[in-house]
């Protein structure tokens, strides 16, 4: 019985086992959270949403950056993008002929997490 | 009490540790914070720490298949030093003709340096045919001469009563090996597991030659890809490098103490 003891609680099995229930805690929270859902709201410089704005995601990669998917704001300027696949994205908005944002990067902790931007995109120069 | 005030010497050996630690510091908070190497004047404290980068390195490369290499590479590594360098180590504490020679000749052979034999290491490898498999990448690491008489000075420090007291008993050679003296020399291998492994984890030349596909390679050499092909990602890179060098930290951490005594049980004498 002693031994058992000896042999758990031991520096180097706590160690060990702390990593292995880290990892398997984190496996479980990407499992609940790999939806590749990406929601935000598009703004004027006054601050009021933006209805029929294009946004469009981009992956950025070390060396390029590739359009992946866009979409059209709703009436209350907000977005949703679904599945993109991909830890690192450039979101950009524009009003065509009328406005444009600047580049938001969006940095993820694993590939297709979700998540809700937590400022929204400004389009600059928009009525 | 002691006849000089010691706080001088703990004076210096902070400065020296501060000095030899500073890069460490440095490799981390670039791979925390992605600030260029080159920024002057450089921030002391990290800026905006992030760990973004590590994600970044993450799907750069195969990071998992990479380590997984490692992993076993060094695995059989430690397992192959453990057998060979005790056996032989236990060997060179026995009493035979030439045991004299024997010593001369592995001291002699550990001054050759590894890059002079690595032709027919090659040639060798490539005979039994172990190019680009796990095995071929760890074979030249399955001894270590050092360790072998690391082996030898903690056996050498066990008392020869217990190992007489345990034949007249009629117990064979190999259980005297394994039942008597790897216990009571922990230490000796604890660095035996801490030496062949950081040498087999950090080992780039070897598997640079032998390694043909992608698929094969360990961190050492897919650092050196990731060097290769991605020159401006400063964040990245260092994050990689440190996870390159996590493990080896952790293994020496974990067995520190039993470390420094069987690199100090062989210099000392009681």
């Amino acid at each position: 019985m002693e031994d058992w003891k000896g042999w758990l609680l031991n520096r180097v099995t706590i160690t060990f086992g702390l990593i292995a229930v880290v990892v398997i805690a984190w496996n479980l929270y990407v499992q609940a959270h790999d939806d590749g859902i990406l929601e935000g709201q598009v703004v004027n410089e006054a601050g009021e949403p933006v209805a029929g704005a294009k946004v469009v995601l981009s992956e950025r990669t070390i060396v390029s950056m590739t359009s992946i998917a866009e979409t059209v704001t709703d009436a209350d300027g907000r977005f949703h993008f679904e599945g993109h696949d991909r830890h690192a994205l450039v979101l950009t908005a524009e009003m065509p002929d009328l406005a444009r944002s600047a580049r938001m990067e969006v940095q993820l902790y694993f590939k297709n997490q979700n998540r809700r931007l937590p400022s929204p995109i400004v389009l600059s120069g928009a009525a | 009490m002691h006849r000089y005030p010691r706080w001088p010497i703990h004076l210096i050996l902070v400065i020296v540790s501060f000095v030899m630690l500073v890069p460490f510091y440095w490799v981390i908070k670039t791979s925390i914070t992605g600030e260029n190497i080159f920024n002057y004047p450089p921030s002391l404290w990290p800026v905006d720490p992030q760990p973004f980068f590590y994600v970044d390195a993450w799907y750069a490369i195969p990071f998992p298949r990479f380590f997984l290499n490692s992993v076993i590479v060094a695995g059989m590594a430690i397992v192959a030093n453990l057998i060979i360098n005790a056996a032989a180590g236990f060997a060179l504490t026995k009493s035979f003709p030439g045991k004299r020679w024997m010593i001369l000749l592995l001291l002699a052979c550990m001054m050759i340096p590894f890059h002079a034999t690595i032709i027919p290491a090659y040639l060798i490898t490539a005979q039994l045919g172990l190019l680009n498999t796990h095995l071929g990448l760890a074979l030249p690491a399955f001894s270590h001469i050092i360790c072998i008489f690391l082996f030898k000075a903690s056996f050498d420090a066990i008392p020869p009563s217990l190992i007489q007291a345990a034949k007249i008993d009629g117990v064979p050679e190999w259980q005297i090996l394994l039942k008597i003296m790897l216990p009571l020399a922990k230490p000796a291998v604890a660095t035996n597991i801490i030496l062949s492994f950081i040498w087999s984890w950090n080992d780039f030349l070897w598997p640079l030659i032998i390694v043909r596909d992608v698929e094969m390679q360990t961190l050492p050499l897919g650092l050196s890809t990731f060097l290769a092909y991605f020159e401006d990602t400063t964040g990245s890179l260092y994050a990689f490098c440190v996870m390159v060098l996590a493990p080896g930290l952790l293994v020496f951490f974990l067995a520190q103490k039993q470390f420094i005594e069987g690199l100090t049980s062989g210099a000392r004498k009681g």
